[in-house]
């Protein structure tokens, strides 16, 4: 049998202030598999840890412990420029963190793939009027129909968001307080009290809206 | 047989991506858009077929001929012209000049300019063709920077059309035109299609779908979506955006 797509196994990333006393300020912890091709739909608010979820799962932020599998292959162990070749981060430039790069490549591993088998699309920008948005809804499906595990990041502030996220997205993780949660799809992602207080009243009850069976128009 | 082809072309700068896989295979005399949105990479994939950037992978093919990472002369002399999304006419020269300075026939001729603008009669004729073409006929003499900012435009295309391409590549033609210049622009599109292979990325929509006979939608480094305007106008959320209303 292959080997899942995405594994964070046992991951904990500490973040710690001061020198010589090194205190905790954050820590995101994720133990994670997800096996096979799909659409996987993340949100959680702002400061939750995406972002250093997604960095560790691309390979541009090393894990305090625990291991991020991509096919098999730990991402962290491969050649630092060949790690796009496994996980693909698209994000807005002006959110690109740079890291450390403590192991000189060429003790590093190559990549076994040339093709990325793990996209991840941060935040895209969606427009309602310029029509993108099926195209780049098509596209994620085509990807998942190819074989590989498409991640999506969004942040809902309008119904037609979640109308994209139920539509798209065939499971769910909620991060928040510094844990990632798998949830099984939409209906149950909505359920959760932790994300309604995140999507608050107005987006709660779209999101409502949508588990019941109500279609959006897109004004 | 294909006039232009690229194969898994795949260009990074430094740590970034910048075209992940990008295919596309334009048949001779159609008319091919590309359009995404800013930052997608469109440009770059233009600087691909035109020799500007070597891609890391991936191959470009001109009518079967592997033109991968020639030089842009060399692709230009093959048989690639292209028009940029910023101008780069000589201003001080009249517009004639600035066609006859394009001619590779010419360049290869003589460096000195001025003697050789004065002179040959053979240069200017097809200068003055390739004007024609373009609606400047009796614009000739008029020096570039004083020219409407539509004619600098056409001029732009006259000169790459002078070259006798098999590929004009057009970077946002309608760029900063009125609707009146977008007109005599999709006019002379409407023109030349057919005669000669054209891939354009543009901004313009409406422009877009009503000239192209196929159209690719680059994003993220990569084509997510590809078909005539029709086909792409099937999609539902195509249909419920500003770009449904050109059905």
């Amino acid at each position: 049998m292959a080997a899942p797509l995405l594994v964070l196994d046992d991951v904990r990333k500490v973040y710690t202030r001061g020198r010589v006393i090194r205190r905790p300020t954050f820590t995101l912890q994720a133990n994670l598999s997800l096996d096979e091709p799909d659409i996987v739909g993340v949100v959680g608010p702002n400061g939750a840890g995406k972002t250093t979820l997604f960095e560790m799962m691309t390979g541009s932020n090393a894990p305090t412990s625990g291991r991020v599998l991509v096919a098999g292959t730990d991402i962290h162990g491969v050649k630092y420029r060949e790690r796009d070749r496994l996980a693909i981060h698209y994000h807005q430039s002006y959110q690109v963190r740079r890291f450390r790069k403590r192991i000189p490549s060429a003790f590093l591993a190559p990549s076994p793939t040339r093709t990325p088998l793990v996209h991840l699309f941060d935040e895209p920008q969606f427009n309602l009027q310029d029509g993108y948005i099926g195209f780049m809804l098509d596209f994620f499906r085509k990807l998942r129909d190819e074989g590989r595990l498409v991640v999506l990041c969004m942040h809902p502030t309008a119904a037609w968001h979640l109308d994209i996220l139920a539509e798209i997205a065939g499971r769910f993780l909620f991060v928040a307080g510094g844990g990632v949660t798998a949830v099984a799809n939409f209906g149950a992602l909505v359920a959760d009290p932790r994300c309604r207080s995140y999507l608050g009243p107005e987006m709660t009850k779209a999101a409502d809206a949508i588990c019941h069976g109500a279609v959006h128009s897109s004004t | 047989m294909n006039m232009i082809e690229a194969a898994a072309v795949h260009v990074r700068f430094g740590d970034r991506v910048v075209l992940e896989s990008v295919d596309l295979a334009v048949a001779e005399g159609e008319f091919h858009g590309v359009m995404g949105p800013n930052g997608a990479g469109k440009t770059t994939f233009f600087n691909v077929l035109t020799g500007r950037v070597k891609p890391n992978r991936g191959r470009v093919l001109l009518a079967g001929e592997d033109v991968t990472g020639l030089s842009p002369h060399r692709i230009a002399a093959k048989g690639i012209a292209r028009s940029f999304q910023i101008m780069t006419l000589f201003d001080e020269f009249s517009a004639l000049d600035n066609v006859m300075m394009g001619l590779p026939e010419f360049r290869a001729r003589s460096h000195d300019v001025a003697r050789a603008a004065a002179g040959d009669s053979r240069f200017a004729a097809k200068s003055s063709e390739a004007l024609a073409a373009v609606g400047l006929a009796d614009k000739g003499d008029i020096r570039a920077k004083d020219l409407s900012y539509g004619d600098r435009r056409a001029l732009e295309i006259a000169v790459a059309l002078a070259q006798a391409p098999r590929v004009l590549c057009l970077d946002e033609p309608t760029s900063g035109l009125g609707s009146d210049g977008v007109q005599r622009l999709a006019a002379l599109i409407a023109r030349l299609k057919g005669r000669l292979t054209i891939v354009a990325i543009e901004h313009d929509m409406e422009f877009l779908f009503s000239l192209a006979d196929r159209i690719s939608v680059i994003h993220w480094g990569q084509v997510v979506a590809r078909g005539t305007p029709h086909e792409l106008q099937q999609n539902e959320w195509v249909r419920r955006s500003n770009l449904g209303k050109f059905a």
